[in-house]
């Protein structure tokens, strides 16, 4: 917001007057900065704006209902299919998953987890495979 | 007497300029910072980005106008490390305070089991809740009240052009490297834990969090702007 001296806010090749705290020598990097802080902008915005929307879509919903995907999220993680999401949870209950003893793990110095990738929207096809066990008594 | 008189109509002339400069940048501003407020939501970011793109043209609109505004550079600086904060504050605030929500439990594991299984691997076991990955949580009882919540204050200031903005920016844009620095290595020495059954590993995770670096850009600039403009 102060003035500076013109000699500081002008190039000498173009007379194109610098932005204000720009000096000479650091005018092209400032330019390619403000460039990569627009760039940077813009992807926060997207990934803000559509990462849950996509990562919701990919792992089921709106066929499956959010506390469907956090049920089998559990089931997967704690490698226990009588798991479920509890939702409202209690206010000042223990963790969810205290005290577990079911989660398959290869554990070591670097404990390695035994479950797979989910595929896309692989937990609809779990759902709907559990439940047509269900109906046909086949456990 | 005449010399006088040119002097105080040159004074009037400043102050009438000061003051439309000032009036010019209060209105660029009010639309950057509700924008920036959205911004900072994550999921409300595209309601926010166009009245924030609107304080931007207002601001350049003033500068071509011949009216003293904030630098441009200053003003995305400002906005960007504030937003960055934001954005990193409440994916963490979430996981420390709001693990047992719906939303967390979707959102954050889905996105663990997509990049990261830092928030997947024994969500929600150990007895404050949330992430279980080794080394998560001490991060984020570090970064979150103090970098975070610092870095904030300090975009404010250096919006405001004061002298105490640009040097507490300066500082916490390097606790940003430490931070990254050491977040990094915390995940690879556990790398197992972290990438192991994960859907788009490692370089998903770089893809998607390397837009984060707006401390690494702002850096450069904050260390060669001339700071003599920094003098609220």
């Amino acid at each position: 917001m102060n003035s500076e001296p013109a000699s500081l806010n002008e190039t000498k090749s173009h007379q194109q007057p610098l932005p204000l705290g720009t000096t000479p020598a650091f005018a092209g990097m400032h330019k390619w900065l403000q460039r990569g802080l627009v760039v940077c902008l813009t992807a926060l915005v997207l990934e803000g704006a559509f990462t849950f929307p996509l990562l919701a879509m990919w792992y089921g919903w709106p066929t499956l209902s959010l506390q469907e995907i956090c049920t089998e999220f559990e089931k997967i993680r704690f490698a226990d299919e009588s798991r479920v999401c509890i939702y409202p949870y209690p206010l000042f209950g223990p963790a969810e998953g205290a005290g577990q003893t079911t989660a398959q793990d290869q554990w070591g110095i670097q404990p390695r987890p035994q479950y797979k990738a989910i595929g896309y929207r692989e937990l609809i096809q779990r759902v709907a495979a559990r439940q047509a066990a269900e109906s046909t008594g086949v456990p | 007497m005449s010399e006088l008189t040119t002097s105080m109509s040159g004074m009037n002339a400043l102050g009438t300029h000061d003051e439309r400069s000032r009036q010019a940048q209060w209105q660029a501003d009010k639309w950057m910072m509700s924008g920036a407020l959205f911004l900072g939501s994550a999921v409300f970011g595209i309601i926010g980005l166009p009245l924030f793109l609107r304080g931007l043209a207002l601001q350049l609109k003033a500068q071509r106008a011949g009216l003293t505004v904030r630098p441009m550079m200053v003003t995305l600086i400002g906005y960007l490390v504030a937003v960055d904060a934001a954005l990193n504050s409440i994916g963490w605030a979430l996981d420390m305070v709001a693990h047992h929500t719906l939303l967390a439990r979707v959102f954050l594991m889905a996105w663990g089991n997509m990049f990261d299984a830092g928030y997947f691997w024994h969500y929600n076991e150990l007895w404050i809740g949330g992430a279980s990955a080794p080394g998560e949580k001490a991060w984020e009882i570090a970064l979150l009240p103090l970098v975070f919540s610092m870095r904030i204050a300090a975009a404010i200031g250096f919006l405001q052009m004061k002298r105490w903005g640009h040097q507490w920016l300066v500082i916490t844009c390097w606790f940003g490297v430490v931070a990254w620095t050491g977040y990094i290595a915390n995940m690879t020495i556990f790398a197992d834990v972290r990438y192991t059954g994960v859907v788009f590993p490692v370089i998903g995770w770089w893809l998607y969090d390397i837009f984060y670096i707006t401390p690494f850009l702002a850096l450069p600039y904050l260390h060669s702007v001339n700071r003599e403009i920094f003098s609220h």
